[in-house]
Order: structure tokens, then C-alpha cells, then sequence
């Protein structure tokens, strides 16, 4: 009888023994990706630059820059692919969940910036080499995708306050229309009481702070008389 | 993309709405209720964050529902426990465990194969939180049956096997005559079956003190040997294995040093005191290690 208990654990021993040793490899991986996601965001930070009011800039340097550094992290994800079978995609799932938001994050602000819209999830996934839906293999999780948005929403409510600083009143009020519509977007989604929940409920004071820059234009005269974009919806 | 170009047909437009805004007074939140009214129910966001909606409400449906189950199986595996409990006398053996095989195959049968179903085609580590306090509940039944069946642990490979399924594939049982068979399972992941045996030590100890009362000493021994086993295997794994074996194997200890003072006890005084008192004074020199009790079951 002790030789059948101390086999069990022996057993267990082994199969903690093999899931640290994958862990350890996985974390290796996810470094990687968290080191090229640092660099992204270092890149994308230089939008609140006094100097940045010129939106070529933006695009052509930073979101290129950035657009290069994403190539590294393809290649980090489709490393992680290789380590990672896709029925055990959950089980590690907590080792990248934040670095994934985080780039999810930085692709939509990418995305933005380049073009004014809000990204899909299936872009974003082309965006960091994986797979949009779960059957296809190493895929990106729907909440994390979310996450990464509502992140979004609180650095545009940033960019609003920098950009009057620094002279440009337009933007604000796209970046109003577009977190309004993101918004939109996440009442339509029913959420249980977890982490993008709570996360979601801090995106009002985002809409309502980025509202107060808009607001401060309006009454002050400063709002420019074409306003672009807002036009279109009505 | 569209939202991204200038419109120059706005421009008068937005000039009026300009003097508009000075004529009256503009409030916080106008502009965000006018934005939000206007949205198109047909714009890309929308149609985008409707598909994320169906996905979410997919996942969290099949999330509780397997809750649902686990709750089940929770209920009934402390049920099939006490039964177990009320195990006292030699001639009840049969009867007891005969009843306790049944109600834990019909689990087997009805309740996890359902969950098998939820899981069939699922990442079973996405929905692991949802069930895992059903299976550690019936590992700490199934095995406390198999210990006192014939004193044995069961293997978490054997527990695996016993949740396999074959089932007819409906979906294929029209392109041929044959019903495709395909198998799906409750998987037992071993790091939720040691949590559960780490539970079953507090059934064994109770267990221990409740044959002292009913002065099987024999078994006494016998059960505190096999809980000493299991805590040096426990002490194998410790550090590696996460905080919440660490906190079980707390308990672990407090459960077996009972179990050890309970044999110190009838070592000791077994001579002095008639058999039928001696559990009241083993169980007096237990009670200074205080009772944790997991699941409000009490022994006295």
C-alpha cells in the first residue's frame, strides 16, 4: 500500500516537474514579446510631443517604426505557437494574457492613428501572428482583445488633453466621436462580474474627460469650424 | 475608414451649429449623448462589437452551466461522504458501500457526462475553473469509498479512464447508416485530483476518531499509517506545487498529528481505561489542536 501511494506521487512529482520545465520556456518567450511591446510603447508615447501637431509625423514615423517592431513580436507568438498545443492554450493562458492586452492595446492605437478607426480583432490577430478563432490554433482571446481597447480608450483621453495643449483642437473632438462610439460598442456586450467588467466601467470617466476637453473648446470659441469627421454620422 | 476623411459639405453645417453653441449653453455630456444617438446601428463598430457580444454570451453560458453541474456533483459527493461516515458496525458494510458504488456510478453516468458534453470541443482549460471544485469533491468520495472498499488510493489514470464516453456523433448518423461513435471525457487534471486526496485526510481522520468511539483500535492504526503515507508523499511535492497544496498540506498535518496523539492515547492508557471511555480522553487530548472544519460536519 505505501509503494501505490508513493507511486501516485511520484507521478504527480513528474508531471509538475514537466509543466514548470514548459513554463519556464514559455516565460523565456513571453519576455521576449514583453521587451518588443515596451519598445512599441516607447515609440507610440512620442505622439504627446509638443511638437508632433503635424499628422504625417505620426504616421509616417512612429506608426512605421512601430509597424516594423510588430514584425519582432510575429515572430516571439509564432515561436510561443510552436511550444504551446492548442488544447493547452488556457492552461498557460495567464503568462501572456497581460503582454497580449498590451499589444492589442498598441496595434488599435496604431491602428487609429494611421487611419482613424477602430481595428477588428480579426486585424489585430494578423497584426501579431496569431490566429483569429480558437479552432485555428494559437489564437487571440476575445477579452484580451477588449481589454487592450478599453486600454485604448483611456491613452486617447490622454492624447485629447496633450493635443489642445499643444495647439490642435481638432483632434479631440474625433478622438470624442470615436470613444463614444467604442463606447456604443461595449454596452451591446453583456459582462459577467470579472476583470473587463471593472475595467469597463472606468471607460465612462474616460468619455466624460475627453467630453470636458471638447466642452472647454466649445464655450471658449476654439473649436475649429470644420470639424472633421463628425459631420458624417448625421 | 470614411469617419477618417474631412467632409467639406459639413462645413456650413457645423458653422451654424457653431453660433447655435453660443447662443445657448452647451452642457458636459450634450455632446456625448448627441454622438451616441447618432450612432448608425449598421456602422462597422456596431456589426464588430454584436459578433463579440454572441461570442461572450456563448462562453458565459457554457461557463455556468457547467457551474451548474459541478454544483451538482459538490452536493451529492458530500452527500455519498456522510454516508460513508455512517459506516460503524461490520454487518452494515455491505449495504453502505453497496449504496454508495451506485449513487457514485450514476454521478459518473449522468452528471459528468454531461459536462463531458459542455467540454466536448472546448479548450477543457478555459472552463477548468468552472468544474474543478465538483471533481476535487468526487475524487475526496470516490476515493474514500475505494479506502474503505479495500483500503486502497486510486490512481488519478485509472479516475480518468472511468470519465471516458463514447457517444453517437448525431451529426454524422445521416451520410452513413452506421452511428459514428466519437469519445468525449471529463478530463481529471492530477493537480485538482491531489487537492481532493489532500481533502479525503480529514475524512480519514475523522473517520479514525469515529472507530475509536466504536472501538475498531485496529483500524485506528491502520488509517494513521496510511494519512503518514500520504503526508510524506504531500511533503515530496511541496514548494512546487503551488499555494494551494501548500495550504492544504497545513491542514494535512493538523489532521494527521490528531490521528497521532489519537494512537499515543490508546497506546498509553489503552490498559487503564475501559474501551468505551477511552475515545472521550483521546478525544480531549485531540481537541487542543484546533478543529478546522472544512465543510461544517461535525464529529462529535
Amino acid at each position: 500500500m505505501p509503494e501505490e501511494i508513493s507511486s501516485i506521487f511520484n507521478s504527480f512529482q513528474d508531471y509538475l516537474n514537466s509543466e514548470s520545465e514548459l513554463r519556464e520556456e514559455i516565460r523565456d518567450i513571453v519576455k521576449d514579446i514583453e521587451k518588443s511591446a515596451r519598445d512599441i510603447l516607447m515609440i507610440l508615447q512620442n505622439i504627446h510631443n509638443e511638437n508632433t501637431i503635424e499628422e504625417n509625423i505620426i504616421v509616417s514615423q512612429y506608426c512605421k517604426k512601430a509597424r516594423e517592431l510588430f514584425g519582432d513580436v510575429r515572430q516571439h507568438y509564432g515561436k510561443l505557437a510552436t511550444v504551446v498545443t492548442p488544447d493547452q492554450y488556457y492552461r498557460f493562458h495567464d503568462q501572456w494574457r497581460f503582454v497580449t492586452q498590451r499589444l492589442c492595446f498598441l496595434a488599435s492605437l496604431m491602428i487609429y492613428l494611421e487611419m482613424k478607426i477602430l481595428v477588428s480583432k480579426q486585424t489585430v490577430a494578423e497584426i501579431l501572428g496569431v490566429q483569429n478563432s480558437r479552432e485555428d490554433g494559437f489564437h487571440l482571446d476575445l477579452e484580451d482583445f477588449l481589454m487592450g481597447l478599453l486600454q485604448l480608450s483611456t491613452e486617447l483621453c490622454r492624447f485629447a488633453v496633450n493635443s489642445v495643449t499643444n495647439g490642435d483642437y481638432n483632434r479631440p473632438i474625433e478622438i470624442s466621436r470615436f470613444v463614444n462610439e467604442l463606447n456604443a460598442g461595449f454596452r451591446l456586450l453583456h459582462l459577467k462580474n470579472d476583470m473587463l467588467r471593472k475595467r469597463f466601467d472606468a471607460l465612462k470617466y474616460d468619455v466624460k474627460k475627453i467630453e470636458e476637453v471638447v466642452y472647454d473648446l466649445s464655450i471658449r470659441g476654439l473649436k475649429p469650424s470644420v470639424a472633421p469627421a463628425e459631420q458624417e454620422a448625421e | 475608414m470614411s469617419q477618417g476623411r474631412n467632409s467639406s459639405g459639413g462645413s456650413r453645417r457645423n458653422h451654424r451649429a457653431y453660433h447655435y453653441n453660443n447662443k445657448n449653453k452647451v452642457n458636459v455630456g450634450d455632446k456625448g449623448k448627441e454622438v451616441l444617438e447618432n450612432i448608425n446601428e449598421n456602422s462597422l463598430v456596431i456589426k464588430q462589437f454584436r459578433a463579440y457580444a454572441a461570442e461572450l454570451d456563448s462562453k458565459h453560458d457554457r461557463y455556468e452551466r457547467i457551474v451548474k453541474l459541478s454544483r451538482d456533483v459538490t452536493i451529492e459527493s458530500k452527500r455519498i461522504i456522510f454516508l460513508l461516515h455512517t459506516l460503524d458496525k461490520e454487518s452494515k458494510r455491505d449495504t453502505v458501500l453497496g449504496e454508495a458504488k451506485i449513487r457514485l456510478d450514476a454521478m459518473v453516468k449522468t452528471l459528468f457526462k454531461n459536462i463531458a458534453h459542455e467540454l466536448d470541443g472546448q479548450d477543457v482549460y478555459e472552463y477548468l475553473r468552472a468544474y474543478r471544485a465538483g471533481v476535487q469533491e468526487f475524487v475526496e468520495a470516490i476515493t474514500f469509498y475505494q479506502y474503505l472498499y479495500d483500503n486502497c488510493l486510486q490512481d488519478w489514470k485509472d479516475l480518468d479512464k472511468s470519465l471516458v464516453y463514447s457517444v453517437v456523433d448525431k451529426s454524422k448518423e445521416n451520410e452513413d447508416d452506421q452511428p459514428q461513435t466519437r469519445v468525449i471525457c471529463t478530463p481529471v487534471i492530477p493537480y485538482e485530483y491531489i487537492l481532493g486526496i489532500a481533502d479525503l485526510t480529514g475524512e480519514l481522520m475523522r473517520k479514525c476518531i469515529n472507530n475509536l468511539a466504536s472501538g475498531n483500535i485496529s483500524s485506528c492504526y491502520q488509517t494513521c499509517n496510511f494519512v503518514r503515507d500520504m503526508y510524506k508523499g504531500f511533503l515530496g511535492c511541496v514548494g512546487a506545487s503551488g499555494k494551494e497544496v501548500n495550504r492544504k498540506l497545513y491542514t494535512l498535518k493538523q489532521n494527521l498529528a490528531k490521528m497521532e496523539n489519537v494512537c499515543y492515547t490508546i497506546r498509553v492508557r489503552g490498559s487503564e481505561i475501559p474501551k468505551h471511555m477511552l475515545a472521550d480522553v483521546a478525544i480531549v487530548a485531540t481537541e487542543e489542536f484546533a478543529a478546522e472544519d472544512d465543510e461544517g460536519y461535525q464529529v462529535y
